[in-house]
Formats: C-alpha cells, sequence, structure tokens
C-alpha cells in the first residue's frame, strides 16, 4: 500500500492537480513526433501480444530449405523461389511469409528477433490449458494463483500508478491476475466518470463521488477513490478522442490495430504503464488455412501491419518500449484433409525493440523429418517458453529473480537481448 | 448423518431435497441465538446486517419485515429454502429459458459446440473438397444456419445466455436468497469456467445439480457430486486421466477384435479423402498419449478440501490421482462411438466387470489404478475399484485440515476479510463435531459475536455481482434485459462463470476494488439509476410512496434512508447537500442534456452479446428491436454503438445514482 500513497504524493500529479478538465494537453505535443521532457524518470514499457488459438509458427516463420516441409505439407508450402507470393527469405533456411513484410526491416536492421521451436513443457494440446500454463507460468500447475506477467509487475522495486499494468482486453487476462494492482480497460475513453449526454450532470456526480470516498471510513474504497480520480485527470477523454499518432501513421481498423493504437497513446500521456498486454484472434486455422492469401495471411498481415504502426508511433520512445508477442502452441508439421493444420506443439514468436539483438532466428531445431518430430507429428518444443519471457522481461525491465517469476523452473533465459 | 446422505442420493434431487428440509429441525444443528444485543445493537441494526450478509441485499422494507418476524425465525426460514418463487418463475418462462430444465444429455445434442457443429457441416456435405474453400464464406455460414435450424441445433451462445440470466434473476428476485448465496459461493469454491470447451455445455447443470441442491447438507455430499459431475470431470481433466496398469485393458487390447478395430481405424485416419479422418488421427494421437492425469487430484487437496498447507505431499497427490483413475463421464452424444459402445456392452456386462453408471457419470473399471494405494498414510488395498475414491473423498472431507480451511472460506465469506483465529477454531471444532454440516457452520456464525462485532459491520465489500443485484433489489428495478446487468459486471471486473483458473475469484475487497473496477462502480450506479441501461425500469417515485421530493436535499436525505437502511449517514449527506444545493441546478441539467454521442460497448464480447440481446429482447418493442439490429449490423466498425436509451434525467435518478455509486452502498 505504501506504493500507491507514494504515487499520490509523487511530484508528478502537481502537473495534474488542476481539476476536472484541468489538464495540460500534452498529447498535442505529443503528436509532433518529439520527445517530451518528462517531469520524472521515464519507465520501460513491455508490451505483450498473446495470439490467441496457436499461430502455425511453420508458415509463419517457415523453415522452407527443409525438404520434409513440402511433402508434408503439398498445398500450403511457400517458398522464397516462388513467382507470386514468395516468401521472405531471412537467412537461406527460414522464410518470412509474405503478409509479415513489414517486419522484414525490423530484422534487416536487427532490432527484431524471431525465436522458433518455442513452447511449453507440457505436451497439452488443449487450448485453454495450453494458454492457461503459458499465462500463469507454470505449465504443470493450474493452481498458481498468478499470473508471470503480475509477478513480473510486483519486481520492478519501485512505486507504480494505477496504469502501471494495463491489458486492452474487457476482462484482466490469465497473465495479470494477481495481487499487484492491474487495470483491464477495452476503451480508455470510458475512463472516466459518465452520464451520457449530460455534462452538468457529470460534473456534479463526479464532484459527489471524489467527496464522499475522500471520506469514507473503508481504507480500501478510500485510497482507489483518490487514485481513480487522479487518474481521471490524468486521461482526459478528449485527449484520447483527438489522439494523433506520429509520423501520419494510420492503425489497422482491428481489435489488435485498436488496443496498440490505445497502448502508444497511455505511453505518450506518461501515466506510468510499465507492462501492457493485447489480444489478437483467429489463429485456429483448422480450415483453409490459404497461403499467401486467404485466413492466415489475412491474419498475419493485420498483425505485422500493427505490430509495425505501433512501431512507427513510438518514434522517440522506441528506446523505452519492447514487444514480445506469443502464442499457445504451433501447428502440427502436415496439413490436415481441409487445408489447414491442427494444434501441434512448438511455434515461433516475435520479440521487438532496441535493446533486443535481433536479425536473427533463434532456434534449436532439428529437422521436420519424422524421427525428429514430436509424436511423429508436431515440430517439438526445443526452446522453452519462460527462457524467452525470463530473458526479455529480466533485461528489458531490470527485473531478476526467475524464482518468482517462474516458480519451479531452474532454466537459463534465451540471450537475445542485448547486455 | 454420513448414512443419510448416502440413501438421499438414490431419490430424485427434488425428493432428497424435501426430505433433508424436513429432518433439519431434528438434526445435530445448533439452536439459533443471535447475540446481537450483548454486542450493542438494536433489533433493526441487527436485521439490516443480517440481510447484507446472507442475502444479496436488503429491498426497501425489508429490514422492518426481518424484525416483525423476528430474525431467528427468518434464518430458520432462510435455511429451510422452500419459499414459493413465482416471480422467478415469471422471469425465466420456458420458451425463452428451455435449457435451465434439460438434462446434460439434451443440452449436448442441442447446444452444439464447435466440433460438432463441423460433424454437423461435414454430414450435410457442406465440407466436401469442393466447397472447403467457402468455409468462410458468409453463404457457407447461413446455409449451415438453415440446416442447425432445421433439426434443432442451437448455438452455445444461447446456451451461456440462459445460464448467466438465471443467475441474475434468481438472486434479484429469488425469495430464498440464503440459498442463491451459497450457490454462488460454493461454485466459486468448486470453480469450473467456460473458457474451457470441453466443459461449457455441462455448467449449466453443475450449477443446478451438483450444487444449488447440496449447499446446505454436509460438505461430503458437495464434495462428491462435484467430483463425479461432467463440468468438472473435464474442466480438471480427470475425465482424461487413466491407468495404464490395468489387467482387463491388457486383455482388450489382445483380443483379435479389438486389434482388429484399432487396425480398422488407423486406416480410417489415414484416409483424408473423408471428413471424419482428421478427428479420428486426432483421437488416436489423444489415446496414444493418454495416461495419468493429476490436474483435479491437486486441486481437489489444495483447493477444494485441505488447503495448500493441509498436510500432504506430491506422493498423495500422485496417489489421489490413481485412486481417481476411471472417474469419467457417460458418452452422450447422439451417434457417438462411446454411445454405442455403451449400449452394446449393457448394464448387466457393465455392472458385471465393476463398471458404475450414476446418471451421467461412469467409473471405467477398465482405466482403472488397480494396484494397492497410500494416501495420507492410510492403506488401500489392491482393486479398490470405485469403491476406493469414494473412500478417499470421504477421507478428505473428514480431514482436520479440510474443517479448518472450509471454516476459514466461510468465516471470510460471512464474517470478516480477516476472520479471527477464535471463530475459526469454534467453526472447525463444529465442522468435525457434525461431519461437516453446512447448516451447522451458518447457524455456528450467526451465533457469534464475531459476526455482530460492530467492526465486522459492513467491513465487507461487495463484489462487482453483488453489488449490481443489490441496487436491483434497493430499488425494487424490473430487469427485463439481465444479460445486460452481466456486461456491466464484466466492467466491473467479475465476469462470472469466465473465471479461468480453478481458484475462483479471490473474496476480499483488496481484490475487487482497483481504480478501474471502483470507476465502473460509479459510472453503473449513474446508469442504473437514470435508467440508461437498456431493459432496466424503475419506479423512484413509487420507493417513496409516490411523493416527489420538495428539493434536491429532500431527495437525497430521503433515498439514502430507502437505499441505505440503518446506516449512518449524516456526514455523507452533509457534504452532498453542499453541492446539491444549488435549486437552479434541475433546471440547467435538464436543459444541457442529451445531444452527444450515444455509449459505447466494447468489443470483446459482442458477439454474444448480440444473441443473448436478440434473445432477451423477446419483451420488447419493434422499434427498440429495430435498434438492437442496426447495432448487430454495425459490427464491423470500432467501437459499435449499442442500443442507446435516453433515461431519466430527474434530480431524483441523479442523486439515486449517486447514493448508489458512493462507498457506503459498495460496503456489506
Amino acid at each position: 500500500m505504501v506504493n500507491r500513497r507514494a504515487f499520490m504524493k509523487s511530484g508528478a500529479m502537481a502537473l495534474f492537480a488542476a481539476g476536472f478538465g484541468g489538464v495540460p494537453s500534452f498529447i498535442a505535443r505529443a503528436t509532433d513526433g518529439r520527445k517530451i521532457l518528462s517531469p520524472y524518470k521515464k519507465n520501460k514499457v513491455l508490451v505483450c501480444i498473446f495470439q490467441r488459438g496457436a499461430m502455425d509458427g511453420l508458415m509463419a516463420v517457415s523453415p522452407y530449405s527443409d525438404p520434409n516441409l513440402k511433402a508434408l505439407r503439398p498445398t500450403l508450402y511457400m517458398s522464397p523461389a516462388e513467382t507470386e507470393g514468395k516468401m521472405i527469405d531471412l537467412d537461406g533456411r527460414f522464410g518470412l511469409h509474405p503478409s509479415l513484410a513489414a517486419f522484414a526491416p525490423f530484422f534487416t536492421e536487427g532490432r527484431m528477433a524471431i525465436v522458433h521451436g518455442v513452447g511449453s513443457p507440457n505436451n497439452t494440446r488443449s487450448h485453454f490449458d495450453a494458454q492457461d500454463y503459458m499465462e500463469s507460468g507454470t505449465p504443470f500447475s493450474k493452481s498458481t494463483n498468478s499470473g508471470w506477467l503480475n509477478r513480473a509487475v510486483g519486481l520492478l522495486g519501485h512505486e507504480g500508478t494505477p496504469f502501471r499494468a494495463v491489458s486492452l482486453t474487457s476482462s484482466l487476462p490469465r497473465s495479470l491476475y494477481g495481487d499487484n494492482e492491474s487495470l483491464a480497460i477495452s476503451n480508455l475513453q470510458e475512463f472516466a466518470i459518465q452520464m451520457r449526454g449530460n455534462p452538468l450532470a457529470t460534473n456534479l456526480a463526479a464532484k459527489s463521488f471524489e467527496s464522499l470516498y475522500d471520506q469514507t471510513s473503508s481504507q480500501v474504497l478510500s485510497r482507489a477513490g483518490k487514485e481513480s480520480f487522479d487518474a481521471i485527470k490524468m486521461l482526459n477523454a478528449n485527449n484520447i478522442k483527438n489522439y494523433q499518432p506520429a509520423n501520419g501513421v494510420v492503425y489497422p481498423n482491428s481489435p489488435l490495430g485498436n488496443s496498440l493504437k490505445q497502448i502508444a497513446t497511455l505511453i505518450k500521456m506518461d501515466v506510468g504503464m510499465e507492462v501492457a498486454f493485447a489480444e489478437s484472434g483467429g489463429w485456429d486455422t483448422h480450415f483453409n488455412q490459404g497461403t499467401a492469401n486467404g485466413a492466415l495471411a489475412r491474419n498475419l498481415k493485420d498483425f505485422s501491419d500493427s505490430i509495425a504502426a505501433f512501431w512507427k508511433d513510438m518514434d522517440a520512445y522506441q528506446d523505452e518500449v519492447t514487444v514480445m508477442t506469443m502464442t499457445e502452441f504451433g501447428r502440427t508439421a502436415h496439413q490436415n484433409g481441409t487445408g489447414g493444420t491442427d494444434h501441434g506443439r512448438a511455434s515461433c514468436l516475435f520479440v521487438l525493440g532496441n535493446d533486443v539483438s535481433g536479425g536473427k532466428v533463434y532456434n534449436n531445431i532439428k529437422t521436420l523429418a519424422k524421427e525428429d518430430l514430436e509424436d511423429g507429428r508436431d515440430l517439438p518444443v526445443s526452446t522453452d517458453f519462460r527462457s524467452v519471457f525470463s530473458s526479455v522481461a529480466g533485461s528489458h525491465l531490470k527485473i531478476g529473480n526467475n524464482k518468482i517469476l517462474f516458480p519451479g523452473w531452474d532454466g537459463t533465459g534465451l540471450g537475445l537481448m542485448k547486455a | 448423518m454420513i448414512r443419510f446422505s448416502r440413501m438421499y442420493k438414490t431419490f430424485t434431487v427434488g425428493a432428497a431435497f424435501t426430505l433433508l428440509s424436513a429432518f433439519s429441525q431434528n438434526s445435530s444443528s445448533p439452536r439459533v441465538n443471535m447475540p446481537y444485543k450483548k454486542m450493542g445493537l438494536t433489533q433493526e441494526q441487527a436485521a439490516a446486517h443480517l440481510l447484507s450478509r446472507f442475502t444479496f441485499g436488503a429491498k426497501p422494507g425489508q429490514v422492518k419485515e426481518v424484525v416483525d418476524m423476528g430474525l431467528e425465525k427468518w434464518f430458520h426460514q432462510q435455511l429451510e429454502a422452500n419459499l414459493p418463487d413465482e416471480e422467478v418463475a415469471k422471469r425465466l418462462p420456458a420458451d425463452n429459458y428451455e435449457a435451465l430444465t434439460m438434462k446434460n444429455e439434451e443440452i449436448v445434442n442441442t447446444y452444439l459446440n464447435a466440433g460438432q457443429i463441423i460433424r454437423v457441416a461435414a454430414k450435410n456435405n457442406l465440407f466436401d473438397k469442393d466447397s472447403v474453400k467457402n468455409l468462410d464464406k458468409p453463404e457457407y455460414r447461413a446455409q449451415l444456419k438453415k440446416i442447425m435450424d432445421a433439426q434443432g441445433f442451437k448455438a452455445p451462445a444461447e446456451l451461456q445466455r440462459q445460464l448467466i440470466n438465471q443467475k441474475i434473476v434468481k438472486a434479484a428476485y429469488g425469495q430464498n436468497q440464503l440459498q442463491e448465496v451459497l450457490t454462488d459461493f460454493w461454485f466459486n469454491h468448486f470453480n469450473v469456467s467456460l473458457t474451457k470447451g470441453q466443459c461449457q455445455q455441462f455448467v449449466m447443470s453443475y450449477e443446478r445439480d451438483a450444487i444449488r441442491p447440496n449447499v446446505f447438507g454436509n460438505f461430503e455430499t458437495l464434495l462428491e457430486s462435484t467430483a463425479k459431475h461432467p463440468a468438472m470431470l473435464e474442466y480438471l481433466d480427470n475425465a482424461s486421466s487413466v491407468s495404464m496398469d490395468n489387467e482387463m485393458a491388457r486383455q482388450q487390447e489382445k483380443s483379435a477384435a479389438a486389434r482388429a478395430l484399432k487396425q480398422r481405424l488407423e486406416q480410417s485416419a489415414m484416409d483424408t479423402s473423408k471428413p471424419g479422418a482428421r478427428l479420428l488421427a486426432q483421437t488416436l494421437v489423444a489415446r496414444k498419449t493418454q495416461g495419468l492425469n493429476e490436474n483435479y487430484a491437486r486441486e481437489i487437496m489444495e483447493l477444494h478440501t485441505m488447503g495448500v498447507d493441509g498436510g500432504y505431499t506430491q506422493q498423495d497427490v500422485t496417489t489421489v490421482a490413481r485412486a481417481l483413475t476411471g472417474w469419467s463421464i457417460m458418452p452422450m452424444y447422439k451417434d457417438g462411438p462411446g454411445m454405442k459402445l455403451i449400449e452394446a456392452a449393457g448394464p448387466a456386462f457393465l455392472k458385471r466387470k465393476g463398471f458404475v453408471v450414476e446418471g451421467d457419470f461412469l467409473f471405467r473399471a477398465d482405466k482403472h489404478d488397480e494396484s494397492p494405494k497410500t494416501i495420507l498414510g492410510k492403506n488401500f488395498p489392491a482393486n479398490g475399484g470405485y469403491e476406493e475414491g469414494k473412500q478417499v473423498l470421504e477421507m478428505l472431507a473428514m480431514h482436520p485440515s479440510t474443517a479448518k480451511f472450509i471454516s476459514t472460506k466461510l468465516a471470510t465469506r460471512f464474517v470478516s476479510d480477516t476472520p479471527s483465529a477464535e471463530l475459526v477454531s469454534r467453526l472447525t471444532d463444529e465442522y468435525l463435531k457434525t461431519n461437516g454440516n453446512i447448516k451447522a457452520l451458518l447457524i455456528t456464525i450467526v451465533n457469534s459475536r464475531e459476526f455482530w462485532d460492530k467492526t465486522s459491520l459492513r467491513e465487507k465489500v461487495k463484489s462487482p455481482f453483488e453489488y449490481a443485484i443489490s441496487a436491483i433489489r434497493a430499488t425494487n428495478a424490473d430487469v427485463q434485459q439481465p444479460f445486460q446487468i452481466y456486461n456491466w459486471c464484466t466492467r466491473m471486473g467479475q465476469r462470472f462463470y469466465y473465471y479461468q483458473a480453478p481458484t475462483g475469484f479471490p473474496d476480499r475487497a483488496s481484490y475487487w476494488i482497483n481504480t478501474g473496477s471502483l470507476l465502473n462502480r460509479m459510472n453503473f450506479g449513474l446508469a442504473f439509476a437514470t435508467e440508461k441501461i437498456p431493459g432496466v425500469k424503475l419506479n423512484l417515485a413509487a420507493l417513496n410512496d409516490n411523493h416527489e421530493p420538495e428539493s434536491a436535499e429532500a431527495a437525497l436525505a430521503i433515498y439514502s434512508k430507502i437505499l441505505l437502511p440503518e446506516r449512518d449517514l449524516d456526514e455523507n449527506i452533509r457534504r452532498l447537500t453542499a453541492m446539491v444545493k444549488d435549486n437552479t441546478l434541475e433546471q440547467k441539467i435538464s436543459s444541457a442534456a442529451e445531444k452527444t454521442a450515444p455509449p459505447q460497448q466494447d468489443m470483446n464480447t459482442m458477439q454474444q452479446d448480440e444473441m443473448a440481446m436478440n434473445n432477451d429482447n423477446r419483451k420488447l418493442s419493434r422499434r427498440q428491436q429495430l435498434a438492437n439490429e442496426k447495432k448487430a449490423l454495425s459490427k464491423k466498425n470500432l467501437p459499435v454503438t449499442t442500443l442507446y436509451v435516453a433515461g431519466n434525467t430527474s434530480t431524483v435518478a441523479q442523486v439515486t445514482g449517486i447514493i448508489i455509486g458512493s462507498p457506503e452502498f459498495q460496503r456489506k
């Protein structure tokens, strides 16, 4: 509770002490892409994107040079050699799906790392169980009551604001369950006292609530009340509505695009966010997933375009931000009878940031020959997701103690971040 | 009491329940004797406290009713839980809530899950090689919907709408409030979640058949009824936990017929030109990788009975898992292979082989670990079969760690977030004395000084669900679209039935109250009282015998007393009076009203909401329906505009909104 009180007293709040509507419009100043000189030290931000449904890692980042792949996926095989819709060659072994073209420059510039063959040691092929295990960070225990990102927040070791951990979802994701305060909100404009179409009454209601929560004998309620009203002042709804991304960036009008746009808004508003969480759906491609066009291609394009838009919008803030994607498992090495792929084991993930040792596909993948596959059908997990998460969060957020972050795990981090 | 609980399982649930009620008078329960006077409370204050903890909130005038009736008598009546519930029946008409009385088998063959829908598509040739490319197309979806409608199949979201709405309606309008409060409590204790597809279709019956009828009985009954229910068996994977060490299975494997079948299945799975091949192949892989699954065994000890520090070892967890191998679900998919197999075997054969069938529960003797076991120091000889698992459950239910764990949880729910060790120890003794009789424990709570201690009054913070329902009850609101209330609960941080972890929602104020959720609570109060939540109707004037308050100040004083009976509100009223004193305010507010953007709704629950709204809308006017349809059509634009309700802009409504959103109303 100490941290909350300290937040109230922090000098930063003086900026916002002007009462309702008296918020400096720093958003307007932020839009020219220049960095605002912040009144207090800027924190690092880790943005996590969960691709729910299990992305086909073998198509997103394809080991096209493995001759087994073509045999396993007669109509889904893609390579850089094709004339139309060809893959983008990364290193002579792996190719990037053409719909992920927006990632190519990041990879070339060395700020994006790809980790392949990543997944959980628990071989469940149930979406629910695999997401649960990945988000709790304990692949063999369901009753872990906190999520790994919530524990990461707890390890930050300094005071935080109510916006320290924000999920752009309607309810809190499993990753953020836990004792450290986290905020789930799918539309920042809702972060205000609202009486639709009645500004005078709204103002009265807001003042009344502020006064009532100030005097309640319940400490839990009075603290949260104070925080809420300070937070409203920090997040002036009008500024959110009129938010203009830097560099003329236009976000895809999709759930992920909207989430990342709001995350960018929060970062530029300097509200103290350090962990952000967003989701992307539609990855469960059992049927007709397509190749250069089709269901998966559309999803990959939205995914990469949204992230690329976010990165360009971040502009002067890029040093502070790292983006990490994750998905619960991968899909079968072979295609199925309906032009899709079924639940498998390992997939791939992307890490983007200026402190990432990028330009490399980190992997321990052998071949796609039957004897190298798990149960003779799936790309086996050769990199534990915890070794990636712990390395990225540990390095970017400057947190240690993997015993707390991932209880029961004694592995080591994958060195994919600059020292 | 144990023998009794065994006996009544052979009756139907309804009959058993009547029996239980009849017997409860002369059971070993202690006498109700509430020491509120000793603790310095008036009868009215005591009634208000009792209502705030053992119901979903007092209705207007209910404090006086309870005082007139006598607090003890009222409490007994709630323990009996047999008051007629016409209001609930009226609000949940069979034609709009047909799943409420369906058995699991009927539900799974009506409200199809994703896999079943695919099979329907395949069966109807929507799915052959040529049209597979069109699966995403609207024509395909329209065609599928036509087939589903024609065959009487429904989408799972419709089942969830009925589940969610019935909970809201029963909590808001039910007479047997304590039963609803306990159903909420025990469901959360034995949590299952709609987030897990495999157990989705069973949650309706889980709450109705495994939880609600047993909330006043012995803990062991609850433990066993949840352990055997398909929802729990799927949620924590026990249905797929099997032993490889089984003689019957070995014999089966060896038989020529079994080998021929296996070969045939493997061949069919290879033939990818057939639509079923993929699913078959998956099943075969699953079968190969099957084995012991410890999930349920771990959670039954850690979360359901002994508690994490209850004194068991990892070895105990593994052995309990082995004891529960074979605890599984009766096949119930029509024309599914499992159903055919069971029918072919016949009841006599199954019984002879040691299988046990009880409703939807199936003990598979051919998947059970037959070896001898030692659990918590107790030896179980080899070949214990189904009875072995039952003995394990009984042992867990009666364990002193369980007594303490359950006592702590009940005291936390009903007395304080931090109950005293002395109270917990008294409850633990009572638990052990009465074999975990829940009624006896509740009586021990209301007989305790701790419950009536002034530091306990208003100490608890309502969960979002409790908060929303208490607002409905306090205002006698008419909720025509319960799903709207659910959307608000989600925003306030409680997407009930969707809590993913088996821990259930934490029961403490600091979990519920944070910046985002608190703002949404205030906004709920305002939206609710000003009737801006679609399908919510209030008659605030009726609460004050149709007298209109003469001023905003008067409204404040009057409605504070109606909505928050027996609370000391002087300071609240003093603070608010200063603000509402401006008599011209009402005019200003009215004239400034409206003209701005309609409300927006978040996207994540959109599709489900649409379904729910469309069905909740049957009672609405054509105009409102059109507005809703328009909303559904605009799905592609983010965010989406919902049905806009003009609402009530009167001062009384606004004052009421502020009272409901105030900190005092969050407490219980």
